[in-house]
């Protein structure tokens, strides 16, 4: 008794071992190569400008240093009282959130429609939505501006339909929206396929069993049991569209654009490389919020159903 | 428990292996009146268009000679862009580097994740979901931010313009696939099976090679894939740290889309997209498996 | 005189293909009001596909389904007078058990106390008050069930299906749980329809069987017709234990294979021919000396209060079912008290069944 006790502890904290060695190598690249320089630009904004943050202090203008042994605010009080910049900050935030609403509303509308549907279009469609994941983000952005350009298909077929003016996306805000809800499509359609699929048929069949039609199936039992692949699509797309840049870069205005490619500019046009972090920073603390309700819901759903 | 599972409900457990599950037959229900079977059709239509339009629309451009406002289709045709594009030595160059680093990138990913997956799957440690969750959210930092930032830590390690620097900044972005969908896929392999050869007197690395490792296959080979497309398909931390030595065709389409015509920014796109679209149609039946959700949840 | 409306469940003529094969083929079936009818037979037979027809969930190519004399054949499940508890519950695992059961009834409009009161009096019905705000996940498998009858019986169908519903309990349990539905099935009196590939379930609670094969009812009769008198050598050899032989009908008796003549007074028929001749085991009397064909004892199986004896008769093998303290040696003399005659699967009788 005592002997098998015993070696079930060292088994134990044989395993404990094992397992933090062998997470060891990924870890230890994401805390050197992530970890560190996104600690060193969080310091770098706060005024820190030594250490790892030397060499690119030293090319930098307009720098706020920060006395020695404490930080300062001065950048974000700078950018953030900047009227371009704040502007940049609401056209991120917006454009997430169309992006992330019209992104849930297709991915379930595809993927509802292919679960009920079953007909050659539904198959169809779920299984066209998922080809932009195929796609390189450069080449789709590419594609999407050449789309709904000036001599793009928009405006082709619709002066062909008569109407002569419908506007050039290319290079606005609405063609971001347009980029971004192409590029993440395919993962909320893939996610709430999936959800949905494993809702059994029988769960189904007693709904209907019971005297409900459509809508109220989807209402009282698929949105329900659907909630952590919904919130997994958010968050993701959230965080995604928060921090992108190619996308706004290539279809997307001079200004104002979003954070990435203003972040962009900062740093190689103006040479402003701590005004650039500083941006950054914000953008984090933006997806972090996401990346929270993430967490917060799947422990929610963790601690209701693994208490058996 | 058999019962409380095949009714739906999900209690959690890193062991739940899919139970297969067979369908029945069920009545078609798509809607009763013809004003809702049309409306379905258009918006179907509508959004075949959007999803697939832009696509074929650029394609189209690649063959163009000569296409002008309002026309549907271009009024000339030519190969000549083609050519053009693979006689640029530029290009050429870029294409040929794409192809080097995308596989070793892809290699040195598994070998540093794969273990990782293993121990995220199969052992308890402390700090287990906090390391797991924290490989992804450090994503959540602006790639532009953090490339500014890593390269003041490349010039101080002279990884500047080098390979190993690309390497490192691609395989960055590969890491997430690496640890959590093979994770997942370790996970799925039903613990039954496993005690089953070593109550048959296999030792741990046997086990593992025999039963685990195949089982878990097909979501590590997606991984791979996803992460060889990741690494092919990046482009701005290229952009930040292999410039000027390494430009790889994702990074050369910031310039392509600036300096060359749009015909051949379009033939680009479709080689540049070629590989992705082969890749993910060899895969399509192991992503879309319909188990992704499985993938993304803490367990 | 005037046609009176015909009541409970009909089944007229229907046929069902699925993806090719023919899973359904003219099925007719007659369940009368207040009636617990069985759907028995081996998987593949069509029990199940049958159950959903008259659900709702599959549309019979052809035929008509008739409840109280109207014609349902063209109505989905939300619409039909039908309630059904499936075969793994399919209790939403996201609502209480209260709410699994008011879930039909909140969609017919009910106001909030009719609906409380329902639910309290089915719950006591099925004895489950204690779990009443419980979740699906929490309670064990055999309260499961019982919610999944409680939300099946508390919209007061007028037919209600089962399928294969103690599938899932351990062998106790199965025992225990299906009295208490016939139970509850003949306190409320409701039109029933159990589908079970287990017969001795079948056998024990229902008011007649339906013995499936290949999609058609070989037989439907209560137990002890089904057992007596198998209308096909499929029920036969399906429902208990049967003993067959290819032979012909002698004096005194039948011949089987190897020349074998075994005595038997109470054939289902003396005319001549090939018959396949069917005995239940505990037809089979076994003395130790006597007129009857020789056979060895090639096994003793001590079961209790009976034992099982296998004989062999020439080629035959024989299983016979006799009294605990017979004593046997190595041989005995065989005769048969009863023998079914079968020609192309179905039983022939011209002679009327002797009284038992």
């Amino acid at each position: 008794m005592i002997r098998f006790r015993a070696s079930a502890r060292r088994y134990g904290l044989r395993e404990r071992i094992q397992g933090l060695v062998m997470v060891l190598p990924p870890v230890a690249v994401v805390a050197v190569f992530i970890g560190f320089p996104v600690g060193a630009a969080i310091a770098y904004t706060l005024g820190k400008v030594g250490g790892p943050n030397s060499v690119i202090a030293g090319l930098a203008q307009r720098q706020h240093v920060a006395p020695h042994g404490s930080v300062t605010t001065a950048a974000y009080r700078e950018m953030l009282s900047n009227d371009h910049v704040r502007t940049d900050i609401w056209v991120t935030i917006w454009i997430t959130l169309m992006t992330v609403a019209i992104v849930l509303v297709l991915s379930w509308g595809i993927a509802l429609y292919a679960r009920f549907s079953g007909g050659i279009l539904a198959r169809l469609l779920s299984a066209l939505s998922v080809v932009p994941l195929f796609i390189p983000v450069v080449i789709a952005s590419y594609a999407i501006l050449v789309f709904y350009a000036a001599d793009g298909f928009m405006r082709s077929v619709s002066y062909h339909l008569g109407y002569h003016s419908f506007p050039t996306l290319g290079y606005t805000l609405t063609a971001i929206v347009i980029g971004e809800i192409w590029v993440n499509v395919p993962f909320g359609v893939l996610m709430m396929s999936s959800g949905l699929n494993s809702v059994p048929d029988s769960l189904i069949d007693a709904a209907r069993d019971s005297g409900a039609r459509l809508p109220r199936i989807i209402r009282s039992i698929m949105l329900p049991m659907n909630v952590i692949p919904t919130v997994i699509v958010i968050t993701f797309t959230a965080i995604y569209v928060l921090g992108s840049f190619t996308v706004p870069y290539l279809v997307g205005p001079t200004a104002p654009n979003m954070l990435g490619p203003s972040m962009q500019n900062f740093f190689q046009s103006f040479n402003q490389p701590q005004q650039a972090q500083v941006l950054a920073v914000i953008v984090f603390v933006l997806a972090i919020g996401f990346g929270t309700v993430y967490v917060w819901a799947n422990v929610r759903a963790a601690k209701r159903s693994g208490v058996a | 428990m058999s019962a409380v599972e095949s009714a739906g409900v999900v209690l959690g457990n890193e062991e739940q292996a899919d139970l297969p599950v067979a369908h029945p037959s069920r009545p078609r229900r798509g809607p009763r009146s013809i004003a809702g079977r049309v409306l379905g059709t258009i918006v179907g239509l509508a959004l075949l268009t959007f999803m697939v339009g832009p696509l074929l629309w650029l394609a189209l451009r690649a063959f163009s000679q000569s296409w002008h406002y309002p026309d549907l289709l271009p009024s000339q045709w030519t190969l000549h862009w083609w050519r053009s594009v693979f006689a640029d030595q530029t290009l050429g160059h870029s294409i040929r580097l794409s192809f080097e680093f995308a596989p070793i990138v892809t290699v040195a990913s598994a070998v540093i994740c794969l273990p990782a997956a293993y121990a995220f799957s199969r052992y308890r440690f402390p700090g287990r979901r906090v390391l797991l969750v924290s490989l992804f959210a450090t994503n959540a930092f602006p790639k532009i931010g953090l490339y500014i930032s890593m390269a003041g830590l490349f010039y101080s390690l002279h990884l500047m313009a080098t390979f190993i620097g690309v390497v490192i900044v691609q395989m960055i972005g590969t890491i997430v696939f690496m640890t959590w969908i093979p994770s997942a896929a370790f996970s799925a392999v039903p613990r039954s099976l496993e005690e089953a050869a070593r109550d048959v007197g296999a030792g741990p690395l046997r086990v593992f090679m025999r039963v685990t490792f195949p089982l878990a296959a097909p979501g590590i080979l997606v991984a791979m894939i996803l992460s060889f497309l990741a690494s092919f398909d990046e482009s701005q931390g290229t952009f930040l740290v292999g410039v000027p030595n390494y430009v790889t065709m994702p990074t050369e389409m910031y310039s392509l889309v600036l300096n060359y015509p749009e015909q051949a920014a379009a033939v680009f796109s479709i080689l540049l997209a070629l590989p992705s679209v082969v890749l993910m149609t060899l895969a399509r039946k192991h992503i879309m498996g319909g188990r992704l959700a499985e993938g993304f949840q803490l367990r | 005189m005037s046609a009176v409306t015909p009541t409970g469940l009909q089944i007229d003529r229907v046929s069902k293909e699925l993806g090719g094969r023919t899973v359904v083929s003219d099925l007719e079936l007659e369940v009368r009001a207040g009636e617990l009818t069985c759907l028995l037979g081996p998987s593949g037979c069509g029990k199940t596909t049958t159950l959903r027809m008259i659900g709702g969930f599959l549309n019979a190519d052809r035929g008509r389904i008739l409840i109280d004399g109207a014609d349902v054949s063209g109505l989905s499940p939300d619409r039909r007078p039908t309630a059904m508890v499936f075969q793994n519950y399919a209790l939403w695992p996201h609502m209480t058990v209260y709410k699994n059961v008011a879930f039909g009834l909140k969609l017919r409009k009910l106001s909030k106390r009719e609906i409380q009161e329902r639910v309290e009096h089915i719950l006591e019905l099925v004895g489950l008050t204690h779990h009443v705000h419980s979740y699906p996940a929490r309670i064990s498998g055999g309260e499961q069930q019982r919610v999944a009858l409680a939300r099946a019986l508390v919209l007061e169908p007028k037919v209600l299906l089962l399928d294969e519903p103690l599938s899932n309990l351990d062998a106790k349990l199965r025992v225990r749980v299906r009295e208490e539905i016939r139970e509850i099935q003949q306190r409320i009196g409701i039109t029933t329809v159990f589908v079970t590939h287990d017969q001795d379930e079948a056998l024990s609670i229902s008011d007649r069987v339906a013995v499936m094969s290949g999609g058609k009812v070989e037989q439907y009769a209560d137990a002890r017709g089904l057992y007596r008198e198998p209308a096909t050598a499929f029920v036969a050899g399906f429902v208990g234990a049967m003993n067959f032989y290819p032979g012909t009908v002698v004096s005194g008796g039948v011949e089987i294979e190897g020349g074998v003549v075994v005595p038997c007074d109470d054939l289902s028929t003396t005319e001549s021919g090939e018959w396949d001749i069917a005995v239940r085991p505990e037809d089979v009397t076994v003395s130790v000396e006597g007129d009857g064909a020789v056979a060895d004892v090639v096994r003793e199986v001590p079961r209790g209060h009976y034992k099982e004896l296998v004989l062999r008769a020439g080629p035959n093998e024989i299983r016979a079912f006799v009294g605990p303290e017979l004593p046997t040696g190595e041989h005995v003399r065989v005769a048969f008290a009863r023998a079914l005659l079968y020609r192309d699967g179905a039983l022939h009788r011209t002679r009327s069944p002797a009284l038992t």
